[in-house]
């Protein structure tokens, strides 16, 4: 991992500014909530005080029926379209079985109106006055008024009207009931209504199935209807801007007032914009848990809250507005009567000035810290790159100094800077230093070694060519030829010991001439042929002689070299290729040979001075010992050429390449020569 | 009479071997460890030929030293410098002080006492009239063998003993390519073939100073030398 991505990773620490603004906001705007929440909860609990205060009167306790008010004509004819606007509002008759029926009730000025649709698929079918009716199908109606109770079995043998007595018939209390009655595959509806002027104070409704005879007692239940007189009471109560509505335990609405109008003052709701707007969606909107149900206009009050204000316990929630962008809070209190809850009255406030005001902070913190963030990235990424380029620059300065060999070529950058950077190539230049003494004494050492070889070998041949002149036995003669091998062989390791020596004092006085290349190589090779033996001499030239200006002993000298490197890895049969191409700056000089391929290890080093990858094994008794000097050698012709020499395994990987990339010598100007 | 040579060597095993081996040959060989004592030694009795190491004990170049007082004394006495150090600037710079060879210490003993004798032969030849059949003569090239003498367009040619054997072997065979191998043979040294690419050169050089056109040494790469006739 670079420097570079080390230090950007360390840049994202400064994302836990944003994060830490983000929770404040979140906090305050908890704070700004529960405030909200506290001030709502305790207003709806004075408007409940009020009502009671004002003696509005509690609904009717226990089990009810509500009444809706008609506010267009209802024909009664046994379908549903007049109740269209109440078709989510029928109520399930009884519990378990008896739910299959389920009524709706509504009334106008005159009339109380009653639709009840029975889901049953297996029908027995009698009129109401057949003494069989008990045992029939038929929903059975018990009114009562005043203490006194009558029923009327709902039944009939046909689509259409339906007459039913009352049983027994009293006088506060209709005698028959008149109403139509109709059906299709799975179900039956009945539709009848009464004259307000004998409703009864209570009814209830029990299914009979024939098919399952079951009779059921269920409770009489009170009719409940909206309390105008409440709802003008909550519209003098009610806060602006707020919309309270009162219902019963069970949810029923009794009255309500006001409406869910924005704050005039927030006149622009797209001032937040897309972002905002994200924000909110992605972060506030969680946490709105209301009950969407309580939207709207309708006869019940589904939710949470309510039936948590039915158990006595009071119940806020928030819920996401009609209009985006808008929240609202929702406050449910039971109303109480003698430890009994009465009623629920249900507080509704919209409001856009939090999540506004929430997402302003937001953006501007947002911006702020982004801002923020990309400085300190920027500063931060700008450093590393500054870091890096520094340490990329002494490390290349360190590489290019190893890479030449150890020799040191000046200062290191960054030699003085003051920082631990400066103390790393104060300690790389020290290094380098002392790589560069060693590697000088390394290379001087032969040739050190083989001037101080010089006297003693002199020594030992003129005296053994002193010897040579006494009389002497064979056996003495003998010895004294192979002392003199040894010395000869000697005498050719110092000089091979010295050679580097020479060569680059040969280099250091080498004159550059012009000459054709191709004519030096082509001739080369028809001397190697002579040395190659079995082994086959390819030689590819380009077309035309090749210019160039060099030193054409130092390039034979140094391809003699590669030449010598080749035969010796080239086994018997093999093959060795001299090549020449011109290159877009000079030109390319290729030995290649059959043979081993290079040890991994060494290919970079192969041109150093003293590296020799030759096994002993390889070396016959009486030729000349490899120092390692050789492709040094190449190396430094290759150098003094502007060029540089590669090695490598060839492509193929049947043998090796060694590659001198030569672009020829500086020429001099006139001014130098003389 | 024998013929006096003096050998100014401060390692005096090979003084003595070279003394000895000499002496063998028939000449009245002196040794002599340094260069204050040789110069007394000289002052009394010059010898007919100078062997000398080019560094003398505590004195790094004091052969250089003990040539140059010697060539003002004599300009035609045959000298040789012997040395452990066999680097181009050690060559030059003995050459210029007028020596009339140069080797390594490592040169065998019979090229020595082949130099020797080649030596003496020159000296004698000089003192003798010119014997103008013995001359090989090219173009602008003129050799006097028997006085080891080479001119070119009519000037002498400060050759060495070794780089008169190496143009004699190759201007003798106009045209034919000599390789390094036989250079070496016949100017009876044996060195490597960088020292000898550098002779080459050095003899250039010394026909390039009377002639800036020369060129009649032809490099065949990878093959050796050719006269160019």
């Amino acid at each position: 991992m670079s420097l570079r991505l080390k230090l950007l990773i360390v840049a994202l620490s400064t994302l836990v500014l944003p994060w830490m603004g983000w929770q404040l906001v979140r906090q305050t705007e908890s704070l700004l909530r529960q405030g909200q929440e506290q001030a709502l909860q305790a207003s709806a609990e004075a408007i409940v005080k009020a009502i009671d205060a004002l003696g509005v009167a509690a609904p009717v306790e226990g089990p009810v029926f509500p009444v809706f008010a008609a506010s267009a004509p209802i024909l009664v004819d046994g379908y549903t379209d007049d109740w269209s606007a109440w078709a989510a509002d029928l109520q399930p008759i009884g519990p378990g079985e008896q739910a299959r029926a389920r009524v709706a009730l509504a009334e106008d000025r005159a009339w109380l109106y009653v639709l009840l649709d029975v889901r049953d698929g297996t029908r027995s079918r009698v009129d109401a006055r057949d003494r069989r009716v008990w045992t029939s199908d038929h929903v059975l109606l018990e009114l009562e008024r005043g203490g006194e109770r009558s029923r009327y079995p709902l039944a009939s043998a046909a689509p259409g009207e339906f007459d039913a007595p009352a049983d027994p018939p009293l006088r506060e209390l209709p005698e028959r009931i008149v109403g139509q009655w109709q059906e299709d595959g799975s179900s039956y509806r009945i539709e009848f209504r009464l004259p307000r002027a004998v409703l009864p104070d209570r009814l209830a409704f029990s299914l009979y199935d024939a098919a399952e005879p079951v009779r059921a007692d269920p409770p009489l239940r009170r009719l409940l209807r909206y309390d105008e007189d409440a709802a003008r009471a909550l519209a003098r109560l009610a806060p602006e801007r707020m919309r309270a509505r009162l219902a019963t335990p069970e949810g029923w609405l009794v009255a309500d007032s006001g409406g869910l109008g924005a704050e005039a003052d927030e006149a622009e709701p797209d001032e937040e914009g897309w972002f905002g707007g994200l924000i909110y969606r992605g972060m506030i909107a969680p946490a709105l848990t209301g009950t969407r149900a309580l939207d709207g206009v309708s006869a019940r009050l589904a939710g949470a809250e309510v039936a948590a204000a039915a158990t006595g316990r009071p119940l806020l929630s928030w819920r996401p507005g009609e209009r985006p962008g808008e929240v609202v809070l929702a406050a449910a209190v039971p109303r109480r009567a003698g430890g009994r809850v009465t009623g629920v009255l249900l507080l509704e406030q919209a409001s856009r000035a939090l999540p506004l005001l929430a997402n302003r902070a937001l953006t501007e913190l947002a911006v702020a810290s982004a801002i923020a963030l990309a400085v300190a990235a920027g500063v931060l990424v700008s450093f590393g790159a500054l870091l890096s380029f520094r340490i990329r620059r002494l490390r290349n300065a360190a590489e290019q100094a190893v890479g030449s060999g150890g020799r040191w070529t000046g200062p290191l950058p960054l030699a003085d800077a003051g920082d631990e950077l400066g103390d790393l190539a104060r300690s790389f230049g020290k290094l380098l230093h002392e790589v560069d003494a060693y590697t000088g004494y390394l290379r001087t050492l032969a040739s050190k070694l083989s001037h101080e070889l010089n006297t003693p070998l002199a020594i030992v041949k003129s005296s053994l060519d002193n010897l040579d002149q006494q009389p002497l036995g064979d056996g003495a003669r003998a010895y004294l030829a192979r002392a003199r091998d040894g010395a000869e062989r000697l005498g050719t390791i110092v000089r091979a010991m010295s050679e580097s020596h020479r060569i680059e004092r040969a280099i250091a006085s080498a004159d550059a001439e012009d000459f054709d290349l191709a004519a030096l190589v082509a001739g080369c090779a028809e001397g190697y042929r002579a040395l190659a033996g079995t082994r086959a001499i390819r030689l590819r030239l380009p077309d035309g002689p090749v210019p160039f200006h060099g030193a054409p002993e130092l390039i034979a000298q140094a391809l003699d070299k590669l030449f010598d490197n080749a035969r010796s890895f080239t086994p018997e049969g093999g093959w060795i290729e001299l090549r020449l191409a011109r290159e877009r700056d000079g030109v390319v000089l290729t030995v290649a040979n059959s043979g081993p391929l290079l040890p991994a290890a060494l290919q970079d080093r192969l041109f150093d001075t003293l590296v020799s990858v030759r096994e002993r094994s390889a070396r016959g008794s009486g030729e000349a010992p490899h120092l390692g000097l050789g492709l040094y050698v190449v190396r430094l012709v290759a150098d003094l050429h502007r060029g540089r020499a590669v090695a490598h395994d060839r492509a193929e990987r049947d043998g090796v390449e060694f590659v001198l990339h030569l672009v020829g010598m500086p020429r001099r100007r006139l001014a130098d020569v003389h | 009479m024998p013929r006096t040579i003096a050998i100014v060597e401060d390692e005096p095993l090979i003084r003595a071997n070279y003394v000895e081996a000499l002496g063998r040959i028939g000449y009245e060989v002196r040794g002599y460890a340094s260069r204050p004592e040789a110069e007394t030694a000289f002052a009394q009795r010059m010898p007919e030929l100078v062997i000398i190491d080019i560094g003398l004990g505590d004195e790094p170049e004091g052969g250089f030293e003990l040539c140059r007082s010697l060539r003002v004394r004599s300009p035609t006495l045959p000298i040789i410098f012997l040395t452990a150090r066999d680097s181009d600037f050690d060559v030059i710079s003995g050459l210029r002080l007028g020596a009339d060879d140069y080797l390594a210490k490592d040169v065998s003993f019979h090229q020595l006492a082949a130099r020797i004798s080649a030596l003496f032969r020159r000296m004698d030849a000089l003192r003798r009239p010119v014997e103008s059949d013995s001359a090989i003569e090219q173009g602008p090239l003129r050799i006097e063998s028997e006085r080891m003498r080479i001119s070119w367009a009519g000037q002498d040619v400060p050759l060495t003993v070794t780089e008169f054997w190496m143009v004699y072997t190759l201007a003798r065979f106009p045209g034919h390519v000599k390789s390094r191998d036989q250079l070496m043979r016949d100017a009876q040294v044996v060195v490597d073939d960088a020292t000898i690419t550098s002779h080459i050169k050095r003899i250039r050089k010394k026909f390039v100073a009377i002639d800036p056109a020369f060129d009649a040494i032809d490099t065949v790469h990878g093959a050796g030398y050719r006269w160019r006739g």
